[in-house]
């Protein structure tokens, strides 16, 4: 249920980035105003983030956790009905605002005093969504939390538990250290816009900057919430088509715990050039490109898995390598917005833009791509067209990389983001023409993609139970899983791991 | 030395071409084994069917945690000392105050002599499309003192801006109730904009302002001059 309606959202959000790239063609103003284009990129920002980059992978954790440890279920069933059901109501909210009356101009961000001014749409709106959203995912994260510390069948330590799970496991921690921080900028927000508080509104004492302190508090973080367990779903398909154990699995698992902890202490790097102390720009400039280290080893640690391994190139493995490959053009770009003496000239331009493009637009969608075929088996019981996903792959490749690669150069030429028009710098003309061709380009592989797992629901071919020979609990038991997905709790044996290749043949000897 | 158009965009180039090559041969660094292993490693029948056990390598692992931890300080160390450039206006700079609204800009000058600049006077108002530099009535054009540093004193009355010097690329953003500041010089005279860099509404695309660079005689006359834009007319384009 999570999974089709983010993958919904995701589609909306798509068409809307889409009309975007539409106006950025040509310089003025083509197609809508500059009141529909704010509207657009506010649907867009909003959509993506929280309805793609952190709703999907709460599909994957409801679905996969209890069948990677064991469990029949997770610990409070209704509890989770109730956070998927505010998800819901968030979503019935979020689309209302695609109404014509409901405009909210604000973009994610929602900086106060430009959020309190009449320009910037109904505040109330914007606060409802955000609260609604928050509660269903600090339920979620706390469901899953003690699902996994409490649930796991005997023999399944934390060491041995796959690496999906632990990067799940710092995932909902984040979000439950961080949710309260944004709901609180928020209701303060919404405070001071109905109940003539002064929190934020400088004419009346209130200071601007703690609403971006309190809002990046939160929002840093939560792009690891999105990008972690894209690495956990990168390590496990990585792991399992090289056909053995992730390298440095105990650093990676470090690695996932480093990153979770720097993510808090980063937030002013998206404040750089907002007046905050001079001391305090270089003190996070320093803390902000150390979780390049932690980053470093994980992709270093996928790279020497594939050492000496037999490594088969299905589509999620395509997939997978694609998105490692992206990302670290991604993540070598995110390196230079932590020092100020090169984010003053880019901050708040497309160099911004293309770099979390690379990050979540391409590395975070890939893998979850890749997610989707590697455990579409699990889910169905059908295999999707191996033709058309590759097909889509190569679509997908060509397409981002024209658009997002020019938006670095249109960015580095100092193009501002949330531009719906542009002066006739030829230069900045002809590279927004070319971004525009690899986003059609891009929207037509997606596309692809959808409908390959769509039509394969019906038309794909009967899969086995255990397609990729992984020794992960989840690929032991039929697929689609029974109703309960164990009839009796399992117990592991010693010798068993989630990637112990040599098991699983051993098994099959046996029998 | 080569001519520099505008400072402090040296810095900024310095560091760009740091950073753009340590980022390439960390790319090669990864790219190249990754590709290799690919290949090398590919599952053959016969050939490559099971993979070979390796144990971690505590060697390789404390190797890949210690480099790049000295590359991102080195990095974080080099910026920080661009930045205490980039970021502190020479003594003798020139200041002007820039003060922001939805949607123009307001500069005033040491003697009290005041430009404005509207989203719809860098626009068209046939196409609703920007002009080119040269097209914009003179009148709104914030002149500037070529070969001498300025020293901006920035704040907002409505809601955040960030005033950014293209050729000079630095920005900083205008917050109400504060005063941020920024510097720049530009060192070839012709007409260059400033754009608004953070989202403040509607018009956030079009909140731009042309600098008109001129050596520093005709900026003198120019500021003796008297008023060029007078209140009425900036009540008019409210
Ligand atoms: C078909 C794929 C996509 C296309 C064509 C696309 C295109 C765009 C464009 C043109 C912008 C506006 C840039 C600007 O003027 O500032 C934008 C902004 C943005 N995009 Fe995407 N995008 C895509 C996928 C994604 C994905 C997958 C995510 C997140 C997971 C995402 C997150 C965002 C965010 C957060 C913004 C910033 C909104 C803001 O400035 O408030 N996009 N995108
Ligand atoms: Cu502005
Ligand atoms: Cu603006």
């Amino acid at each position: 249920m999570y999974g089709v309606t983010s993958l919904v959202f995701f589609l909306i959000a798509g068409l809307s980035a889409l009309a975007i790239r539409m106006e950025l063609y040509q310089p003025g103003l083509q197609y809508m105003g500059e009141d529909t284009y704010n509207k657009a990129l506010t649907i867009h920002g909003v959509l993506m983030q929280f309805w793609w980059a952190v709703g999907i992978w709460s599909s994957f954790g409801n679905y996969l956790l209890p069948l990677m440890i064991g469990a029949r279920d997770v610990a409070f069933p209704r509890l989770n009905a109730l956070s998927y059901w505010f998800f819901f109501a968030a979503s019935v909210l979020a689309l209302i605002t695609l109404l014509p009356g409901n405009h909210i101009r604000m973009l994610w961000t929602g900086y106060p005093p430009f959020s309190l001014n009449e320009n910037a749409g109904p505040v109330a709106f914007y606060a409802l969504i955000i609260h609604l959203l928050g509660a269903s995912s600090l339920a979620g994260a706390i469901n899953l939390v003690v699902t996994n510390l409490t649930m796991r069948a005997p023999g399944i330590t934390l060491k041995k538990m796959n690496l999906f799970l632990h990067s799940f496991l710092a995932m909902n921690v984040i979000q439950i250290l961080g949710v309260p921080a944004l709901a609180g900028a928020v209701t303060m927000l919404l405070m001071d816009k109905y109940f003539h508080t002064a929190f934020f509104d400088p004419t009346r004492g209130g200071d601007p900057l703690l609403y971006q302190n309190l809002f990046w508090f939160y929002s840093h973080p939560v792009v690891y919430v999105m990008i972690l367990p894209a690495f956990g779903v990168i390590s496990e398909i990585v792991a399992t088509f090289s056909r053995r154990e992730i390298f440095g699995r105990t650093s990676m698992i470090f690695a996932i715990w480093g990153i979770a902890i720097l993510g808090f202490m980063v937030w002013i790097h998206h404040m750089f050039t907002s007046g905050v102390p001079d001391w305090i720009r270089i003190v996070f400039s320093y803390t902000t490109v150390l979780i390049g280290v932690p980053t470093g080893i994980k992709i270093f640690n996928w790279i020497f898995t594939l050492y000496k391994g037999s490594i088969r190139f299905t589509t999620p493995m395509l997939y997978i390598l694609s998105a490692i490959f992206m990302f670290l053009i991604g993540g070598l770009t995110g390196i230079p917005l932590g020092l100020p003496a090169f984010d003053i000239a880019v901050h708040d331009s497309h160099f911004v833009v293309a770099h979390f493009h690379y990050v979540l637009g391409m590395a975070l969608t890939l893998a979850a791509f890749g997610g989707f075929y590697y455990w579409y088996p699990k889910y169905t019981g059908r295999m999707y067209s191996e033709l058309w996903a590759k097909v889509a792959l190569v679509l997908i490749m060509i397409g981002s990389n024209l658009f997002y690669f020019l938006q670095f150069i249109v960015g580095l030429e100092g193009m501002p983001r949330r531009y719906a028009d542009y002066p006739a710098i030829e230069s900045w003309v002809r590279l927004h023409e070319l971004q525009t061709v690899g986003a059609m380009i891009l929207g037509i592989g997606i596309a692809v993609a959808v409908l390959n797992l769509v039509f394969s629901t019906k038309f794909g071919k009967k899969a086995e139970d255990n397609p990729w020979q992984s020794p992960s609990l989840e690929w032991l038991i039929p697929s689609p899983p029974p109703p309960h997905n164990f009839d009796k709790t399992p117990h592991m044996p010693e010798d068993w791991d989630p990637y112990n290749y040599e098991w699983l043949e051993k098994q099959h000897k046996k029998q | 030395m080569k001519e520099v158009l505008a400072y402090p965009a040296n810095y900024w180039q310095t560091m760009y071409e740091i950073w753009l090559f340590i980022a390439v041969v960390i790319y090669l660094v990864v790219f190249i084994p990754g590709a290799y292993f690919l290949v090398k490693y590919r599952y053959r029948k016969g050939v490559n069917e099971k993979a070979q056990h390796v144990h971690e390598s505590k060697a390789l692992e404390v190797l890949w945690t210690i480099i790049p931890t000295i590359v991102v300080i080195y990095l974080a160390t080099q910026s920080f000392a661009f930045y205490r450039i980039q970021r502190n206006a020479p003594e003798n700079a020139m200041e002007i105050k820039v003060t922001a609204f939805m949607w123009g800009w307001e500069f005033e000058y040491p003697n009290g002599k005041k430009v404005f600049s509207f989203f719809n006077s860098v626009i068209n108002p046939e196409t609703n499309a920007y002009l080119k530099p040269e097209e914009v009535n003179d009148m709104f054009k914030a002149y500037i003192p070529a070969d001498t540093p300025i020293k901006v004193l920035c704040t907002s009355r409505d809601v955040i801006h960030s005033f950014y010097v293209h050729p000079a690329k630095v920005t900083e953003d205008c917050v109400p109730g504060r005063i941020t500041h920024m510097w720049f010089q530009i060192n070839k005279p012709g007409e260059y904009w400033a754009f608004c860099r953070e989202y403040c509404g509607t018009q956030h695309s079009k909140m731009a302002a042309v600098l008109k660079v001129v050596p520093k005689e005709e900026f003198e006359k120019w500021l003796n001059e008297g008023m060029q834009t007078n209140n009425t007319s900036y009540k008019q384009n409210l």
